[in-house]
Order: structure tokens, then sequence, then C-alpha cells
């Protein structure tokens, strides 16, 4: 096993293909390309909860300096895949912005305001005032989840009666708070129409392709005739996964003004046009023998969703994916409220239900008087799937849990909570742990090869901070053998060869197949190429050849080279472009596949003030393959600060009396700063999946969030005994 | 300072005769459109020359333009970042005489006669900052987007000395919000620097 120390690791000289334009912010983001003649739009939004926009008023705004059109319903080119009521259905964008006169949020967009600068958009936008028709509305979750029926989501096993005498049940309930994405660039657009039917749009986004097609459906226009830029994507989580108000108002807009515009939301616009991970209540009863044993477990949850759409966060999955309950039931619901629709955040379903049945198992260990840990790693499915009974490819939780107990330091966590105090302060230890279903969408990637040997390795999945570029690159050089200087990547583009978006922990895992596919592939054609200069690379395979900075060579004798130069004259090629796509196939019958965490924290706690002092954290995690160690680590202890934020901090603020958010800002919404976390401490398994794709790499963003928020609320509660199951637990649940 | 300065009590002024305005009855309403327009004048535009990393700039400025919004949306400088707009999250750090300062709660009318640097000017040529090296062999950073303005930071940090220790780092790191969470990198680079 190898423990990856990002603190002590000698860091790689080389860093990522992009940072260099990352630290000096040459690098551009969506709003920051320079587009001749743009203008500025800038939302003007609804004040009230729900009911009609009789009209919009927009004379004053008119008047004011610079102002070249304002965007309404009343006004709006009609769009024809939001021509009726249908087609909006059809379209499963939820929100058709402008192409409705019905509120279903305080927040929601009801004029676009297009000036000549950012300025007189901004003042002018806070001119329009809408005129309503008020309608009832309903935001507190808490009051409307009392109304919703449970239904079951997934099929029952066992029966109730078998674990009805269980020696040791527990029986609680869970919410955890409305949370925001809040990536730190804001959602942004430039779009430009440069034909009728030809759109450029430079857009925030975690995949192009998906931006394309959605577009291209609203508008009806071939999805190959809109050209996207998303090449560097300042954070995402989940928030640029679909196609939001701002991507289609702006260019809705540059359709009217006839010139392109820009729009960038403001922050408090991020907190209802962008999505959200939904408010949640559950809750678990959990039964286990004398020995520890699972004998049953029921799990009930419910999220928030908005009045014109449905989203569903399966919050019960993750009960089905850890450990072997012989008798289980799990059950959910939604909840409607006045609030836009929430969508995948970081770890979207798995991340809500494991906090409540990670808790659980918690407050079980302490009525069975046995170590959390031991109570784990007796119950742990690590042989098949224990919802579909398919064999795991690779298991490695336990490793993961055994690893992590030692880095922390397992053995000085008291067993039973109040023993290690000093003053107002008291100490203690907690774990989690987290697993996530590993999956894999067909991708494709192509190299292109000058004479001088430099290759560019595509694709047009985007690169949101997670290092796929710099994965890219370490796979091309591994397979190939061209030096890494000599290998540039290009993505986050929709020319280049297509892949899925960036989400769900599937980014590497998808497109690093089609990287080893199309490495291979280019080693072969050389081959042919050199076979007609040298015999001796006659119907070579790919891993019989090795490429260097200079040319093609034999493996058993790598005296024998073919130069690019010598190919590149014999042949008259200009540059040498392959293509290759790869995906999940069969494998996927045979085997489950999973990426796995364990999550150690030491804390402290003011027992006077309430304030959580995370003093030491430990995150051990099985991806399969690291293929870019220092950006794993990093996008690990990343995924662990935004679960201290989960866990502590982070909540979405309603006035339900108002209708509306309150504090949707960064200085009203916290989430974890600097000084809120210790440094972090990651350890990868870093064992290949043989099975999952070429490079053995699974996914990891979502594994590294999921059993945060518990480790933490466990240490808490062997901190101070007090079991606190509604997050975030701010100051105030401590003291109460 | 120069005579374009609003101080913090203007503001504070300004905001509690809005709010007071607000609680009038509507036959007042017109009264309170006239001290609209005085407070809150229609666009007015100020020629300003401002030097920012070492290049003088003569712009025709909306009174309202912020520093920010000057540099990304004027000058074609867009390393500074806007994750904000309201001096809450740090993207924005630039430094003003060599301090380091929220370009976007800073108008541009205050900067005439002031030395900016910008994430863009850090550089010397070719030849990266030590931060930004640091920042780069370190992994200070996921996405990018909070970096220059977590790099202009750095290097107040430094120069403060508040780079006593790991908490110390923390502490006057904390007004820059990364919610990639690269915090590990990010005073590990600092680290790095502050011993060199």
């Amino acid at each position: 096993m190898k423990i990856i120390d990002t603190c002590g690791a000698p860091p790689p000289a080389d860093g990522r293909v992009e940072a260099r334009e990352k630290v000096t912010g040459s690098g551009k983001y969506a709003a920051e390309y320079p587009v001749e003649e743009v203008c500025y739009g800038v939302f003007a939004v609804s004040t009230l909860a729900a009911g009609k926009l009789k009209s919009v008023k927009v004379e004053k705004a008119k008047e004011a300096e610079g102002v070249i059109e304002i965007l309404t319903h009343l006004n709006k080119p009609v769009v024809s895949g939001f021509s009726d009521e249908t087609k909006i259905r059809e379209s499963r964008l939820g929100l058709a912005v402008f192409h409705t006169d019905r509120i279903f949020f305080k927040g929601q967009p009801i004029a676009l305001v297009v000036a000549r600068t950012l300025e007189e958009a901004t003042y002018a936008a806070s001119l329009v005032e809408g005129e309503y028709e008020a309608g009832p509305f309903e935001l507190d979750f808490d009051k409307a989840r009392r109304k919703a029926t449970l239904a079951s989501t997934g099929r029952e096993k066992g029966s109730p009666e078998a674990w009805s005498q269980a020696a040791a049940t527990v029986e609680a309930e869970y919410t955890i708070a409305a949370e925001i994405h809040n990536p730190m660039e804001m959602h942004a657009t430039i779009a430009h129409w440069v034909a009728a039917d030809r759109l450029k749009l430079y857009d925030k986004n975690q995949g192009v392709n998906n931006v394309q097609r959605t577009v291209g459906r609203v508008f009806e226009i071939p999805a190959e005739n809109i050209e996207v830029f998303s090449e560097f994507v300042g954070g995402g989580f989940g928030s640029g996964l679909r196609v939001w108000s701002n991507t289609l108002a702006a260019a809705m807009a540059a359709k009217m003004v006839k010139r392109p515009v820009k729009l960038m939301l403001t922050r408090p616009q991020m907190f209802m046009l962008t999505g959200y991970r939904p408010a949640s209540w559950q809750k678990v009863k959990l039964g286990a023998d004398r020995e520890g044993r699972f004998l049953g477990g029921w799990h009930q949850a419910m999220n928030g969703t908005s009045t014109y759409e449905d989203f569903n966060e399966w919050i019960t999955g993750v009960t089905r994916l850890i450990y072997h309950i012989p008798n289980l039931k799990t059950e959910g619901a939604l909840v409607p409220l006045n609030l836009s629709t929430p969508t995948w955040m970081r770890g979207p379903g798995d991340c809500t239900g494991d906090f409540a049945i990670e808790s659980a198992i918690d407050e079980l260990s302490y009525v069975l008087n046995m170590d959390p840990v031991a109570l784990r790693l007796k119950n742990t499915a690590i042989d098949k799937h224990p919802n579909n009974g398919l064999p795991w490819s690779t298991n490695y939780m336990n490793e993961c849990i055994e690893t992590g107990a030692r880095m922390i330091g397992w053995e000085k966590r008291p067993s039973k909570p109040l023993q290690l105090l000093e003053g107002d302060w008291a100490t203690g230890y907690g774990m989690a742990v987290g697993a996530w279903n590993a999956g894999r969408g067909y991708a494709s990637a192509g190299i292109v090869m000058q004479k001088d040997g430099s290759v560019s390795v595509r694709t047009a999945m985007t690169d949101i901070g997670t290092g796929t570029g710099t994965g890219m690159r370490n796979i091309a050089h591994e397979v190939t053998g061209i030096p890494k200087n000599r290998i540039t990547i290009e993505l986050g583009h929709s020319s280049l060869p297509a892949a899925p978006s960036q989400g769900g922990s599937t980014g590497l895992s998808s497109v690093s197949g089609a990287v080893v596919a199309v490495s291979n592939d280019l080693k072969t054609r050389l081959a042919e190429y050199a076979a007609g200069i040298n015999p001796a690379f006659q119907g070579l395979k790919a891993d019989e050849v090795q490429l260097t900075d200079k040319g093609i060579a034999l493996k058993t004798n790598p005296g024998a080279v073919v130069s690019y130069h010598q190919i590149w004259e014999k042949n008259d090629l200009k540059s040498l472009e392959l293509e290759a796509s790869s995906g999940p196939g069969e494998e996927r019958q045979k085997f489950a596949f999973c990426s796995t965490s364990a999550h150690f924290a030491k804390l402290r706690v003011n027992r006077r003030t309430g304030r959580v002092k995370v003093e030491k954290y430990v995150c051990v995690a099985d991806g399969g393959k690291i293929i870019n160690a220092q950006a794993a680590a990093n996008q690990m202890s990343g995924a662990v600060t935004g679960g201290i934020g989960m866990a502590l901090m982070e909540e979405m603020l309603i006035d339900a009396r108002v209708g509306g958010l309150i504090a949707n800002d960064l200085a009203g919404y916290h989430f974890a700063v600097n000084a809120d976390t210790p440094v972090i401490e990651v350890a990868f398994i870093n064992k290949p999946d043989v099975n999952i794709n070429p490079s053995g790499a699974k996914g990891l963003g979502e594994v590294g969030i999921i059993g945060v928020a518990a480790a933490i609320t466990n240490a808490i509660y062997n901190a101070t005994g007090k079991r606190l199951r509604d997050l975030p637990v701010t100051p105030d649940k401590i003291i109460a | 300072m120069t005579k374009h300065q609003y101080s913090r009590r203007f503001f504070l002024r300004s905001s509690v005769a809005f709010t007071a305005l607000a609680a009038l009855p509507a036959g007042v309403k017109a009264f309170y459109v006239d001290v609209e327009n005085v407070v809150l004048p229609p666009k007015q535009t100020l020629p300003l020359k401002i030097k920012v990393n070492k290049r003088e700039y003569e712009v025709l400025a909306d009174s309202r333009t912020t520093l920010l919004d000057l540099l990304r949306e004027n000058l074609g400088l867009t390393g500074s970042k806007k994750g904000c707009d309201h001096g809450q999250c740090g993207a924005c750090t630039v430094h003003i005489n060599g301090e380091r300062v929220l370009s976007c709660l800073t108008l541009a009318a205050m900067v005439p006669g002031q030395e900016v640097t910008t994430i863009e000017g850090l550089a010397e040529g070719n030849e990266l900052h030590p931060m930004q090296q640091a920042f780069i062999e370190c992994d200070g950073f996921q996405c990018g987007y909070c970096t220059p303005g977590q790099i202009m930071a750095a290097v107040a940090c430094v120069k403060e000395g508040r780079t006593g220790s790991v908490e110390e780092i923390k502490e006057f790191m904390s007004g820059n919000l990364c919610r990639c969470g690269a915090y590990n990198g990010i005073v590990q680079s600092i680290q790095k620097v502050a011993a060199q």
C-alpha cells in the first residue's frame, strides 16, 4: 500500500498541465473570452414566491442610459423548443425561462436587462418591477414533509418480523439543511450567434456536449451548429451538470439584440438559479444481535424538490451498498416547495443517506458497547454487492478502515464520552465510511502527432479542477513512452472527440479508457509506417513498441529506431490524427464496482461556546489505480473540506413567511475556510481495478465527501455525549 | 487617497436615508424619487489615469465601476476573479501599493496615483514569482478560479510575516475562500516560500 501524504510527498516538478495558466491568471473562464461588440445582461428576479406574473414594468429601466433591450416573457422571441406546454415538458429543463407567466419561486428571472456596460445593466435591472397576482406558497420543509407519502425505493429483503427480537436496536430521525454548491466561479455565459442558426457559447458547465444537445433541442437547431467553449471551469460540484437559465437567456437575448451577450449570475442568484442539495429528513431503524451482526434495517427518507419538477436524490441507495443487512426495507418521498429545482451535488443521495446510516451504526456501537471499527468490519459487504448480488471487481473497504484507524491513532479513542477533558474543551474521536457505485461512460479521445514527435491528446470532456487533463497526459505518457513535456492536452471544447459530462465520479474512469485505446492505436499505426522503412517492425503489436521523443523503437531492442522524421517524409504526412472510443461492456454483467472511503476525525469541542475544532482528519480511499497522486490527494482533502462544511456550517437559510432565501451570499452562507480545517491526511489503497477500464482507475470525486459528516458528529458524541442528528451542527445546537 | 473618496460614513448615512424613505407613505414617493436622483445620480463618467502592473492606462470610467470590473471588462486583465462582488470571498485580491486589497470593494475612481499590481504583473517576464512556482509544485489549487486571489494574498501574507505556524497561515489566509478545498496545498506553498 502506498500512503500519500500531501504535505510530505515530494512534489512532481511538472505540476498540472494547465498549472501555468492557473497561477498566472491567463486561463480563460467562461466570462473572460474577448468577444467583439459584447454587451451585458443582468437578471431582474421575482420578489414573490408563487403566483402569476401579470406584467413587468420596464419603462423606468428602459430610460436608463445604455440600455439596449429588456427581455421578458411578454416580448421574448419565442424559442421553438419552448413554444407550448408539451414541448416545455419534453425539454426536461424544468424552468422555461421567459416562456411562462407562472412564478414558482422567489428569485426566478422575470426580465433580462441588456445594456452596453455591466454597470448600466446592473443599475437598470434594479429599476425593473414585476406586477404579480400572488399565490399560496410553502417553503417550510419540516411542515410540508408531514403531508408526503412514503413509497418503496427498492425490493424489500426479508421481513420486519425476522428482526423484531434483535438484541440491540436503535431508531432515530436525522435532518440535513439544503446546501448550495457555490463553486467559486459564478455561472456565466457569453452567447454569440455567428449566423441565424449557428451559436457560439462560452459557458460554465461540466459537459460541453450536454450543453450542445440541450441548447440545440430548445432552439431546434442541430447540436453541431452550437460550439461550446468550457476550457477552464471554476468548480462545479454538480451545479454544471444541467443547462440553466443563464445559458438560455443569454442565447435568447443575443438573438434579440443581434449582438453577443455576456451574462454572469450574481452570487445571491447562484443560490436559486443553479441547483442545490435539497433539504432532507430521514428515519433509520437498525437492529443487531449481541455479537454486532446486523439483523435488520428500515430506512425512510424524504427530500425537497420544486413545485414544477421532481428531483429525487435517492437517499436510501447507500443503505443497499455498504453492508449486508438481511432484512431491509427502504422508502422515500419527495416534498415540493416553492424553491427552484435542486440538483446533484457532490455525492448526491449517498452523502445524505450515509450520514443517517453511519450515525445510526455509531449509536448502535454504544448500545452494544462495541468498538465502531469492529462493528463495521463485522458487517461490510466486501464479497458482493448487497443489492444485486454481483461479486465486487474490487472492494477494499476493510483495508481503508484498518489503515485509517492506524493513521488517526484509533487506540487512543475513549470507549465512552466525556473522557478527554481539558477546561471547557472535550476531545473525541469519530469515524464513518462511504461508498459510491463506480460508473463509467462511453467516451472518445483523440491524438494528433506532429513531425517533431509532439502530441496533443484531446477530448471534449471538461476539467473542473479534478486533474482530468493531467491524468490524460500521465496515461498517454505511460502507454506510449512519449515524454510528458512533449504531450499537450486540449479539452473542454465541443468540436473535440465527444465525451460525457464530468460528474458522478466517472470522468477519468470514462475518458482514461479512450486515452489508452488511442495511445495504443498511435503505436500500432506508427509501427505499420515504420515497417515500410525497417522490416523489423512488421506486424508488431502496440505493446511490442515504445515511442520516444525522436521516433518509434522496438521494446526488445531499443536501439532499433525509426524516426518520426523518416515516417513523415516517406509517407508525406502533415500530421497524424487518430481517434478512439471506449465504454463499459459485459464486465458490468459479471462484476459490481465501487469506490470506498474511510473517514476518521479527532476533534475538540468547547462545551461552553459550542465551537468545534477539527484537530486531525484522516481519509483513506480506494479509487483503484491512482493516476495522478498529488491531484487525487488534493481532490480527497477538498472533498473532506466540503464535508466539514456540510457537518458544521452549510445551510440554506429560508424565511418561510416571506417565502424566500435570506443571507444568500458568502457572508451569510458559510463553507469551510482555511482556518476551519486541519491539514487533512489522505491515503490511497492504490491497487488497479483491472475490470473497470484499461487504466484501472475508479472515480474519487464523490467518495471523498461521503462519510465526512457522520465522522464529525460521531466524534462530537464521543467528546461530549451529545448525539446531534440535525446538520449543520452549529454551536447553538451543541450548547443547547 | 485622492479627492474621490467615499467614506464608510457616506454609505451609512445614505442607507439610513433609504431605510427612512422606504417607510414613508406612497404620497411622499415623488419626493423620494427626487432624493434618489440626488443620492444615486445617473451615470457619470470620469477620465482616470490608472497605473496597473507598471503600465499607465487612460480610461473614461463609469463612476460606479469597481477596480475589479475595470480590470476585467475594460483593460482585459481577467486574471483577477469575481467570486462574489461583495468582499466576501477574496478571489479579486490585488495589491495596491504592495498591500492586499479587495478590488471588488475598491472603486476605480479611488486608484489614480496608486500602484496596482494584479496576478498578471506578478511574474517577471517568463520567470514566475516564487509563490506562483510554489502553487504549481504544491498543487495549491484545483479549478484555479480562486488561485490568483490566493496567490496575491499569499504573497502579502509572507510579506506581513504571518507565517509563523500552520495555524497562523490558515488564519491569515481565511479571507480567501476555496470551494475545491485546496487548503493543504495553499498552506504548503506559503510555508515553502516563507522558508526561502
